[in-house]
């Protein structure tokens, strides 16, 4: 039996989330989901049609979060350090005006971490989130990919369940994946 | 032109599209003007209209809907100018900002934007986008016309005088009501388009 890639357990995991438009701001952890979310889709070079490149996550929040007031359902992937830039975005506009959105975001600053300084950014970042008042699910080596792809999926089940943001933090380090 | 005699024309112009209005002054106007279910008031979030808009658009792709609105200012959109490059980029068909240029932070206190030395239909025009540029009622409803007939993401690049309109009431909503409403015209807007294509 083959056992899926962690990568590919999260793309599978947000097309299970019933995801409509996904959108996305680079990191290389996160780069082969997007590569499995854009072959998924039939497109190329890190595009198709329900797949798209975004320049910034506060960006993303407004293009993604707004899907539900069409009847959507909106995904980002990112990186967790762009929470920063993002927090008034999701908490004035999704949280404020009650719209789910799944969020699916790499970890960095912790266990397998190179930069000396992002981890000021990426470790106090769960706390950040819950502090806002986002529900945050967290995923590590400790559980199968299969469990990953659950959780993500469960989670966009979860974000329509309580008309709100859901964020999955995801730490690549000790599986199959890349931290940075 | 003042923002509220635009406004007015704006209104009477976009009755049957959906239209997200950025933060404070120009919510409170349009509101003041008519408080129409097609109205998204996005009464925080300063910057992210244009964001909010090009998701719409993109999920309104299939429709029979001519344009999704952005209803932006000056000082919003330097909040969050990768709304241009992105609008290019997606190439988004129904995307239609209108950008509302007072040169001014109309709801702080009148300090000035950038907008004096910075050529924002020529920003995006360089994204991508086709620009119309306006002054006056006239102009404002010809290049309206032209644009919403145009396909990929257009930007009307209306020049307002600075200054508010006296006593208008703020909007002390909450966010989810108007979701509600937005959401509930939006939908059954589209589901009607889909039906009859």
């Amino acid at each position: 039996m083959t056992t899926k890639s962690y990568t590919q357990a999260v793309a599978d995991g947000i097309w299970g989330a019933g995801a409509d438009l996904i959108g996305y701001v680079p990191s290389v952890t996160i780069a082969p989901v997007i590569g499995h979310l854009v072959t998924a889709d039939g497109g190329t070079a890190g595009i198709s049609e329900r797949v798209k490149p975004l320049s910034r996550e506060e960006e993303a929040i407004g293009v993604l979060g707004a899907l539900p007031l069409a009847g959507k359902f909106g995904a980002v992937v990112m990186q967790d350090n762009g929470f920063g830039n993002s927090l008034t975005a999701l908490t004035t506009f999704s949280m404020s005006y009650h719209l789910p959105l799944l969020i699916f975001a790499n970890t960095r600053g912790g266990p397998g971490e190179y930069n000396s300084m992002i981890h000021s950014i990426s470790q106090p970042m769960p706390t950040i989130l819950r502090t806002v008042g986002l529900q945050v699910l967290e995923l590590d080596r400790r559980s199968s990919s299969e469990d990953w792809e659950q959780t993500v999926a469960e989670a966009g089940v979860h974000a329509r369940m309580t008309y709100r943001p859901v964020v999955v933090l995801g730490s690549f380090w000790n599986t199959d994946g890349k931290v940075a | 032109m003042k923002r509220i005699e635009a406004l007015e024309v704006l209104n009477e112009l976009t009755a049957e599209l959906p239209v997200v209005v950025t933060c404070a002054a120009t919510s409170r106007e349009l509101a003041s003007v008519e408080n129409r279910d097609n109205h998204f008031y996005v009464l925080d979030s300063m910057g992210l209209v244009g964001s909010i808009t090009t998701g719409l658009a993109l999920a309104a792709k299939d429709s029979d809907l001519p344009k999704v609105i952005g209803l932006e200012g000056d000082g919003s959109l330097l909040m969050n100018p990768n709304v241009l490059p992105t609008g290019g980029f997606l190439g988004a068909e129904k995307l239609f900002l209108i950008l509302l240029d007072n040169q001014v932070y109309g709801s702080t206190a009148g300090l000035p934007t950038y907008s004096s030395h910075v050529d924002f239909g020529a920003l995006a025009e360089a994204a991508g986008w086709t620009v119309g540029r306006a002054a006056d009622d006239a102009r404002l409803r010809s290049e309206f016309d032209r644009l919403i007939a145009t396909s990929g993401p257009t930007l009307l690049h209306l020049s307002i005088e600075a200054g508010n309109a006296s006593d208008i009431p703020k909007l002390l909503v909450d966010p989810v009501v108007l979701s509600h409403r937005f959401q509930t015209w939006l939908t059954t807007r589209l589901a009607r388009g889909s039906g009859t294509r």
